[in-house]
């Protein structure tokens, strides 16, 4: 185990626009050993999995890789699979239409004559499929399996490469039991064979399980790296928060809520494709003044829960949704603004930005009636109007007319949160809007949202990480596999219990 | 107030910024070596055609970059030039309609097109590109239906009338002069009334100096045009429509809640769509402008010709996105400005009208302007990577 260092980065440092994603990280992962990397959102832990995967370009960060002692350069994720290192994303990137193996082999698919030879591929899958242990049939589309089989297959394509380093970026957020059992013995098999592995999770109790060293990252620089024997889920968690987060939030204000704005009764949706329904009976309501958290693991279904109310995602299936006492049928995101609801959302490039047009231009896009007269732009109106939002938010006024793409990620943000308030809101559903910003900014947002709840707007606070949840919500709603696994009343929450809803343990 | 802080990025992005000063350049470029070559080229005859030469390209990309703006296409506006000239001549010229009301028939016809090709597109989810390919072929065939794939004359037996003086009558050099001056001074006033405003608002206003520098240069540039048409039989008819139509569609795009949302659309369908912006009505109203562009362009285009004949038209859509690119615009939507089209236009008609006038083979001039627009884009490409 104490083999020589495979693969090493050395000082590396890498920027978005203004935000540091990476700062002098240095790490080394040994030949056969499983290496867990851990910190909270935002640490910087899929940056350093692109970086050492060739997926930035070089000379867009700084530092040095060195694999098996020689200084390398991956020019693109092609070179870095060369040498013999796989990714396992935490998106699965498979062809949803193509069949299992088609997947496994794409890029080299097996051929004679120049035509592809199907007999030989669905062969040799099936071998790589019984070699991890994967009970899948390789003539199926992707399509058609479940998440955790994804998966697998996601895993023998990287194995059948024959890597030399294996990444997983969470690879048992989507996974049962029974799967993720699968995934530790294939992960023990290669150790065995001297494959190493890269293994980035938020389950600590998986990390000291699995792993045999363990480096944690915080706020994008490395903090220690360390034997996983002998640790426990605390000191690992005191390393990644480090700061004394609890002093991070503001106190509660103390006005009283109002009436209920916002109330769900027994809603069932699914995605706009037939089939199970992804979200299933969901009852809870917020009222005007009050912060609703909502929590869970990844794929819980909180992202669709809010897009869906808004307006961007699925079909209701069962179920009522009441806005400000009056049915609310059939959403979209024009009717949703004009009855005062607004969704911050998680994906700001996708959903959130124009990214060509000015920081001007993009505060007023929900809100033109209210800027213009006759279809005709009023300037000074749209200019005085997105000052007293900027104001507030804490942007510089000097950067009204820069592009949309310029800011920083934290800036972005209060772009994308300003736009929302200018629509003049009731109810504001926030999906995961610290993500990505820096701790500053965070600050602001949270005694934001608290000034905002204090004017009487009922707010639906969509957060992955714990203590931001416990620290600003007046009630909280964890939820696990599209159901609600759990509504805690009032605080002092206990981040044990709400963990414990969220991953379906009893305690 | 400390107004002078705040950043100015180039309003129209980075690629006009470079195009802005790149384009101008080029074409003084083109101009030489065709005056070198043939010397007819500076005539102020040639020149005067020139400019009707644009007046048609240039009408038809401003149409064009509406579509273009929200990330759309259209391949059936040469075909539709064809057609709705030509259905406008049958209508003047063999049906005997008084010409104002035939054109405006032919003008609703093209609206109706272009608006039923639209609601296709955002109705079903179509892609512009297959709607408007279909468009192409329909529009054709219906034009040669129209016109029975033979030749209708543009010239009135009892005498001029407003569809055959549409490429052929030009504003005396007097009032040509004269107009000038008085729009240089209307938009002289309205342009410092707006600086004012806003820099009492306390907003970002260029200095006093470049603001009047800007004025100044369009105005020197308008004067040589004018001077030059005068040269030869004054300011034509159709550059007339042409400004008219560019100053509409500048307004449209940068002054008005259509101009942003077109630029939100063609920016980022799924945050506009998130943020409530209209995304069908947009798209709608895009389409059923180039509707009425095309009409325009389709009524210049024949009576320039002379008459309606089967090849009027024909690849008329490329020059126009061709002019849209060079211009700087970007065919996946959100980026592009009216004067680059112009810019644009220019280039292309440049081209074509000096290859005409050096008795280029056809083979050749095709061949040419294909190569340009393939290294107009990858110019911009290479200048936008930087």
């Amino acid at each position: 185990m104490n083999g020589r260092a495979l693969l090493e980065a050395e000082r590396v440092s890498k920027h978005f626009g203004g935000v540091t994603a990476l700062r002098n990280v240095s790490f080394a992962v040994r030949e056969g050993e499983v290496h867990a990397i851990c910190g909270e959102n935002g640490a910087g832990k899929s940056t350093l999995i692109k970086l050492l995967s060739g997926q930035f370009v070089p000379g867009s960060y700084t530092g040095q890789l060195r694999f098996q002692g020689k200084p390398v350069v991956f020019r693109d994720v092609r070179e870095a699979e060369a040498a013999g290192i796989a990714v396992i994303h935490q998106e699965l990137a498979l062809i949803e239409s193509l069949s299992v193996a088609e997947n496994l082999f794409l890029g080299r698919l097996p051929q004679r004559a120049g035509r592809i030879d199907w007999s030989r591929m669905f062969t040799r899958a099936r071998e790589v499929l019984d070699r991890v242990g994967a009970e899948i049939d390789p003539e199926m589309r992707v399509a058609d399996l479940g998440m955790g089989q994804k998966q697998l297959v996601e895993i023998t394509r990287a194995l059948s490469r024959n890597p030399r380093l294996l990444i997983l970026d969470e690879p048992t957020a989507a996974l049962g039991e029974d799967e993720v059992e699968t995934l530790t013995e294939n992960l023990d098999r290669l150790r065995a064979q001297g494959v190493s592995a890269i293994y980035i999770s938020h389950k600590l109790d998986e990390i000291l399980a699995l792993a045999d060293r363990v480096t944690v990252l915080r706020d994008g620089a490395s903090i220690r790296t360390q034997q996983v024997a002998g640790l426990t889920p605390d000191t690992l968690i005191q390393q990644m928060v480090g700061r004394e987060l609890r002093e991070v939030f503001p106190p509660p204000g103390d006005h009283r809520c109002g009436p209920v704005a916002l109330c769900l009764e027994g809603l069932a949706v699914r995605s706009k494709r037939p089939g199970a329904p992804r979200l299933q009976n969901i009852s809870w309501s917020v009222r005007r003044g009050e912060i609703l958290g909502i929590g869970g693991l990844m794929g819980a279904g909180r992202t669709e829960l809010v897009m869906h109310l808004y307006g961007l995602w699925g079909q209701r299936v069962a179920g009522s949704v009441t806005l400000d006492r009056e049915p609310y049928l059939r959403p979209s995101p024009r009717r949703s603004l004009s009855r005062g609801m607004m969704l911050v959302t998680e994906d700001r490039q996708r959903l959130g930005l124009v990214a060509l047009r000015s920081v001007d231009q993009n505060l007023s896009l929900s809100s033109h009636s209210a800027i213009s007269r006759w279809g005709w732009v009023q300037r000074s109106a749209e200019q005085a109007r997105n000052s007293a939002v900027m104001e507030k938010l804490g942007l510089r006024p000097d950067r009204r007319l820069l592009s949309a793409r310029h800011l920083s990620g934290g800036n972005q943000q209060k772009v994308v949160v300003g736009r929302g308030l200018l629509s003049a809101p009731r109810v504001i559903l926030l999906d995961e809007p610290t993500r990505g910003i820096d701790v500053g900014a965070k600050r602001e947002l949270y005694e934001e949202v608290r000034r905002l709840a204090a004017e009487g707007i009922a707010i639906v606070w969509v957060s992955s990480e714990l203590p931001e949840l416990i620290g600003m919500s007046d009630r909280i709603v964890m939820m696990r596999e599209g159901a609600v696994a759990g509504v805690f009343d009032r605080p002092p929450f206990d981040a044990r219990r709400l963990m414990a809803a969220a991953t379906g343990q009893t305690m | 107030m400390p107004v002078s802080t705040v950043v100015r990025e180039h309003r129209t992005g980075a690629s006009l910024a470079s195009g802005v000063l790149v384009m101008p350049f080029v074409t003084v470029l083109l101009w030489g070596a065709f005056a070198v070559w043939e010397p007819q080229f500076i005539s102020p005859r040639n020149l005067s055609m020139l400019m009707i030469e644009l007046s048609v390209t240039a009408t038809l990309a401003i149409g064009m970059l509406l579509v273009i703006l929200p990330g759309h296409i259209d391949l059936s506006a040469g075909s539709g030039v064809g057609l709705l000239g030509g259905v406008a001549a049958v209508l003047v010229f063999q049906s005997g309609w008084p010409a104002p009301l035939a054109l405006t028939a032919a003008l609703l016809v093209g609206l109706c097109l272009w608006g039923g090709m639209a609601w296709l597109v955002v109705r079903w989810r179509i892609q512009a590109f297959i709607i408007t390919l279909g468009g192409l072929l329909v529009f054709k065939g219906a034009f040669w239906l129209v016109i029975e794939s033979s030749t209708v004359p543009i010239v009135g037996r009892e005498g001029a009338n407003l569809y055959s003086i549409l490429t052929t009558w030009y504003v005396p050099p007097r009032y040509g002069l004269a107009a000038l001056l008085v729009v240089g001074v209307l938009w002289s006033v309205r342009l410092w009334m707006q600086w004012r405003k806003q820099y009492r608002a306390g907003l970002a206003v260029d200095s006093g100096e470049v603001a009047f520098l800007r004025v100044f240069t369009i105005g020197q540039a308008l004067l040589l045009v004018v001077l030059i048409c005068n040269a030869y039989r004054g300011v034509p008819l159709a550059f007339l429509i042409l400004m008219a139509l560019a100053g509409v569609a500048h307004v449209l795009t940068q002054e008005t809640t259509f101009g942003r949302n077109l630029y939100a659309v063609g920016g980022n369908l799924a945050a506009a769509r998130a943020c409530g912006v209209p995304v069908d009505r947009v798209v709608l109203l895009a389409f059923t402008v180039m509707g009425a562009v095309v009409a325009i362009t389709g009524f210049m285009q024949t009576a320039y010709a002379g008459a309606s004949t089967t090849t009027v038209g024909e690849l008329m859509e490329l020059d126009a996105i061709a002019a849209c690119v060079i211009g700087g615009a970007s065919l996946k939507g959100g980026r592009g400005t009216v004067v680059g089209t112009l810019l644009g236009s220019l280039i292309m008609a440049s081209l074509l009208n000096g290859m005409t006038l050096l008795a280029v083979a056809p083979e050749a001039k095709l061949i040419v302007r294909g190569s340009v627009l393939v290294l107009a884009v990858l110019v911009d490409v290479r200048m936008k990577r930087e």
